[in-house]
């Protein structure tokens, strides 16, 4: 008892001085003005203005002018810029394949140690995300480069609930239920799915996020962790089957919108609004919990769009895996304002403004920030399964090599869905694999 | 003088060479490789697409290109409004690679079967009862539709030399066949054609050229997806994408360099030729 | 005499056609630029002129607006809100059936309440039990929508897109890069036709190879030059300086290459009355091949100057996509993905990016296609 008191005293005092530097207030900086700082990213609008809007608060507290500039084609924008020696100061990776590319060739400056705890204590599961931006650098030595903001929890289907109730449909539980809804509508004559593989350059990644959630809902974590590493060949058997499921829905005609011929040229970005048009293009749109940022001005979440998850297989007992994606900050260039920048990326304040932002799906795995900021219990709730999680399992292409996971794996997707077949195309990935071993 | 040396010796002939030493290294340009790069091209799918899809831009776009110029310029003589008509088709050149891009994206835009379409191309063939196409995507074909933009372009340059060209031809020579009644098409085949072949060879050297480099048109409308991958476009993909390797890159930029070496050889002989007159 | 004019009529025909199909892609952008975006993303931009039927679903008053009358309850309001110009023709109750009726109508809903709704988009809710739904009830509606032509794209993309900015850095980059290698060249190309000495014919036989040198083999090679002075003076490898030489190294060769041959084809006897005057060289280029050589530079500096702003690799690889440095082309190709079916967007700027080169085009042909026609001349 007497422990337990002198326990929870020691574990206030610790706690008090951190929570008081934190929670609901707001950020205040050193004064920097006269500095600049430069950051650049894979967002463009909508997410460029909203990201504007938490570089706003920033500067209003230290007075640094911070430019941020987008480009759709980010994998070759920061090797130019690197190679060229005229970096930004922060890049902002969408996956930490490239990340790692950009280390090894010296591009990246290490957060440093405080940091690195700084996460561990702060963030749930924080040792995967130290794991997850840790890469070795040109010599070989691992260091902590990438801090995670900004993460997106995958694995989920959206859907127009008046649409559904409009037709009688019920939210599938399992994979063999979702496989049977989706022959239904078609059937009624409604087109089950919308999916649009188009991202400029990264053309393609939406199809590898398909396969990913199908892998872990067809065979364990850990085969999906040898496919990752390729310690299983990329035409294994197992994936081919998974190509195929995939497939199954996006090559044919009647299951996704605009017939098979549509899935490669439709853009991400467009693709989910068939979802809200009269009548509507589709029923379904399987994508991460940063897709009604792309949603048509002024439907809202709860009432106009929900989600669910992407279910897995009542007979194969896997569980329910939770797949995720995120961006992460890492230093090109450095200078100590740049250093205030990351540390104000760990205020609460910076999660808060994008968290308000109507439908900005903004979650990250911050323990500190106050869910209640959240523009719609949606996103409370995405938020709060990302908080719970005790281990996470990344997204794989981003996690494979930049010429893999950035490149064949997605020009595999686009040919596959132009009609080649999974048997070919998983062999021509795992060739550009053993190509660069 | 002097800054004109420098800065070609900078900006051109440095580069030349270093690229002929990176593409004997490895992907950071550290460790020398001998051949490997090469080795790698000849064996890569994508490489082997690129220089099969550019030999076609090379036959089909130069062709077309001289074909509907010479066509054109000899229409717009014999018309009282051919100057306005030629000022719009040589209107194009004075737009952008990407902004012409943006233009025929839109004219192939596609709508799923049953939407309205809003691209020009497939409104027109649903209009006539056919099936909507996503044109870009279909393979082998979308080639074609990416070089139509480039003839787009590049026919007005065709028209223009033509048409000066046209205007050299002294009317004497003309009259004299319209006498000896020759009809118009046999002029054109026995007169026009033979007194045009410097002009012609001109424009197709130009015109390939432009080819051999094309870039922003693949770029824009597909990124080499679908397979229209060019070599311009490899090269840049191979340089800069995730990590970037600058052996592979430099290679490719070789075999570019490779395509132009013939026509460089004709430039200089036609200036020894004029040094000499 | 028959014969003749029937080809003179197929000449005006097949002219006739090809006009047509070479100007139909650019007049398809000029209109799609100032339609309504509702309209451009919808219908075909040759109904631009029409009225057109657009599907909508709107959303009826929440529950707690109702009052009660009589024992009935009541919603009323107006599902086109501020827009008089626009009317309802058929509308539904279920996305099953969007047009299931005709405006105006009396509809029965599933729980027995009345729904009422006329064509200017009123509508009448009534119910003998309380309302209790928490959110509005979906209508479908088709709606005639007038033609409507706006320049609200053009604010937009200026604007809010940042189009502005990009066109004063496209701007910045194209007027320097156009002047610098002009004067450069200039000098090279008197002193490589009126200056005797030592391999001069070499210099410019090597001038005459690099004419074609593919742009892209120079890229990593100069960007690393560039890194190590940018190291060596403290300053970004990328900047506006930087794509200013960029520029003038790539435009150069041609440059000299054509000027040469302007200033070569002068007459010969005016320069040796001048040296024998005791002119010095740079006198003789200042008073006398300046003066003479205007037109060819005006040609010549159009070229290069077109040249520059619709180039996209140098730009790509030589400067930032940072607002503050990126050029027109290189955010319009951002833009293809970021809005790739926002295409009120797409054709604004794309035509945004166009008038620069077209007033050109149109205001000084001559010189235009004079410069083209010798700069292809020797590719």
């Amino acid at each position: 008892m007497r422990i337990t008191r002198f326990f929870l005293i020691v574990l206030s005092i610790i706690i008090l001085p951190f929570t008081s530097a934190f929670a609901g207030g707001h950020y205040s900086g050193p004064d920097l003005s006269g500095q600049k700082i430069t950051i650049s990213g894979p967002w463009l609008a909508p997410q460029d203005d909203q990201f504007r809007k938490v570089i706003k608060a920033f500067t209003d507290a230290t007075g640094a002018v911070v430019e941020y500039g987008g480009s759709d084609s980010f994998e070759q924008q920061i090797t130019i810029d690197v190679k060229a020696g005229s970096p930004p100061n922060l890049a902002i990776f969408p996956q930490p394949g490239l990340a790692a590319n950009i280390a090894a060739i010296g591009g990246l400056t290490p957060l440093g140690a405080d940091t690195q705890k700084w996460v561990l204590d702060n963030y749930a599961a924080g040792q995967s995300w130290i794991d997850l931006g840790t890469y070795p650098d040109k010599s070989g030595k691992d260091q902590f480069y990438g801090f995670f903001y900004r993460v997106n929890v995958k694995s989920l289907v959206w859907y127009s609930p008046d649409n559904f109730e409009d037709n009688g449909y019920e939210v599938p539980n399992t994979m063999e239920e979702l496989v049977a809804l989706t022959e239904k509508m078609a059937k009624d004559g409604n087109t089950p799915w919308c999916i649009g593989l188009g991202s400029g350059d990264a053309t393609g990644w939406p199809g590898t996020d398909w396969m990913e959630d199908i892998m872990l809902r067809t065979h364990a974590p850990s085969i999906y962790d040898a496919w990752v590493t390729n310690e299983m060949p990329f035409n294994d058997p197992k994936v081919i089957e998974a190509m195929d499921f995939f497939g199954s829905f996006a090559r044919n005609d009647a299951y996704v919108d605009g017939g098979a011929a549509a899935v490669a040229t439709t853009d991400f970005r467009d693709s989910p609004k068939g979802l809200f048009t009269s009548p509507p293009k589709c029923m379904m749109h399987r994508q991460a919990s940063f897709i009604p940022a792309f949603f048509p001005e002024g439907v809202k979440a709860g009432e106009d769009y929900d989600f669910f998850y992407f279910p897995a297989y009542s007979t194969k007992k896997l569980g329910n895996p939770v797949l995720g994606g995120g961006t992460l900050f890492a230093i090109t260039n450095d200078s100590p304002a740049t250093r205030e920048f990351i540390n104000y990326l760990k205020h609460p304040q910076s999660n808060h403004i994008w968290m308000e932002i109507e439908g900005s799906g903004f979650l990250n795995p911050h323990k500190g920030i106050d869910l209640a900021k959240h523009s719609s219990d949606t996103f409370r709730g995405l938020n709060q399964i990302l908080l719970n999680a005790t281990t996470f399992r990344f997204d794989g292409s981003d996690l494979m090599p930049g010429p893999i996971g950035a490149g064949s794996f997605w020009t595999g997707m686009v040919d596959y869905t132009g009609g080649k077949s999974a048997k070919d195309v998983t062999a021509e990935i795992q060739k550009s694999w053993d190509a660069i071993k | 003088m002097a800054p004109a040396l420098i800065i070609l010796l900078v900006y051109l002939i440095y580069p030349v060479s270093e690229t002929i030493r990176l593409s004997f290294f490895d992907n950071y340009g550290r460790e020398f490789t001998g051949v490997s790069n090469y080795v790698w091209a000849l064996n890569d799918s994508d490489f082997r697409q690129s220089i099969l899809n550019n030999f076609l831009w090379l036959i089909v776009v130069p062709t077309t290109c001289t074909f509907l110029g010479l066509t054109i310029a000899t229409l717009a003589d014999r018309v009282w409004w051919g100057v306005f008509a030629k000022t719009l088709i040589f209107m194009p050149m004075a737009i952008s690679f990407v902004g012409a891009s943006v233009i025929w994206k839109f004219v192939y835009e596609y709508r799923g079967a049953g939407n309205d379409q809003i691209g020009i191309l497939n409104a027109i063939i649903v209009y006539f009862g056919g099936d909507p196409h996503a044109w870009i995507a279909i393979p082998f074909w979308n080639n074609f539709f990416l070089m139509v933009i480039m003839i787009w372009i590049q026919t007005g340059l065709a028209m223009v030399i033509f048409s000066a060209a046209l205007r050299a031809i002294p009317e004497e020579t003309l009259e004299a066949a319209r006498i000896d009644g020759a009809g118009e098409v046999r002029i054109f085949f026995y007169i026009i054609i033979p007194f045009l072949s410097e002009t012609i060879v001109v424009i197709w050297t130009t015109i390939t050229i432009l080819v051999l480099k094309v870039f922003d048109i693949v770029l824009a409308m597909t990124n080499g997806q679908w397979g229209t991958e060019v070599l311009a476009n490899l090269m840049f993909d191979w340089m800069f994408r995730g990590g970037g390797d600058s052996g592979r890159g430099s290679t490719i930029a070789l075999f570019i360099m490779l395509g132009v070496i013939p026509i460089m050889i004709w430039n200089l002989r036609r200036f020894k030729m004029e040094q000499e007159r | 005499m028959k014969h003749f004019s029937f080809g003179k009529f197929l000449a005006h025909f097949f002219l006739l056609i090809i006009v047509f199909i070479w100007v139909i892609p650019t007049f398809g952008l000029l209109i799609s630029s100032l339609r309504d975006k509702d309209q451009v993303a919808l219908t075909g931009w040759w109904t631009a002129l029409k009225h057109n039927e657009f599907n909508e679903i709107v959303r009826t008053d929440k529950s707690n607006v109702q009052f009660e009358e009589n024992g009935i309850f009541i919603i009323t309001g107006n599902l086109l809100k501020n827009s008089p110009t626009k009317s309802v023709i058929n509308f539904g109750i279920t996305s099953k059936n969007p047009k299931a009726f005709k405006a105006p109508s009396k509809v029965t809903m599933k729980n027995g309440s009345t729904f009422y709704l006329k064509k200017d988009g009123s509508y009448r809710w009534t119910s003998d039990k309380e309302f209790k739904h928490k959110k509005g009830k979906r209508i479908f509606l088709t709606v005639n929508t007038p033609p409507s032509l706006t320049l609200e794209n053009y604010k937009e993309v200026l604007v809010f897109r940042g189009l502005g900015q990009s066109f004063i850095n496209s701007l910045t980059v194209a007027v320097p890069s156009t002047i610098i290698p002009l004067i450069i060249g200039a000098f090279a190309a008197y002193a490589l036709s009126w200056m005797n000495f030592y391999g001069r014919d070499l210099i410019f036989a090597t001038i005459v190879c690099l004419l074609v040198v593919p742009l892209q083999m120079s890229l990593i090679p100069i960007l690393t030059v560039y890194n190590q002075i940018g190291n060596f003076f403290g300053v970004s490898a990328k900047s506006y300086v930087g794509i200013w030489l960029a520029h003038t190294g790539f435009g150069l060769p041609l440059k000299i290459f054509l000027l040469r041959n302007f200033i070569k084809s002068l007459p010969h006897e005016m320069f040796e009355a001048a040296r024998v005057d005791g002119a010095s060289h740079y006198q003789i280029f200042m008073k006398i091949i300046l003066p003479l050589s205007i037109p060819a530079f005006a040609s010549i500096g159009i070229l290069q100057f077109l040249w520059v702003w619709n180039d996209l690799l140098v730009a790509l690889v030589f400067l930032d996509k940072m607002p503050s440095e990126i050029v027109l082309t290189s955010r319009l190709r951002e833009m293809l993905g970021e809005f790739s079916q926002n295409w009120e967007i797409l054709t604004t700027s794309a035509f945004v990016s166009m008038i620069v080169p077209l007033f050109v085009f149109l205001s000084l042909q001559r010189y235009f296609i004079r410069g083209l026609v010798a700069g292809s001349v020797k590719g």
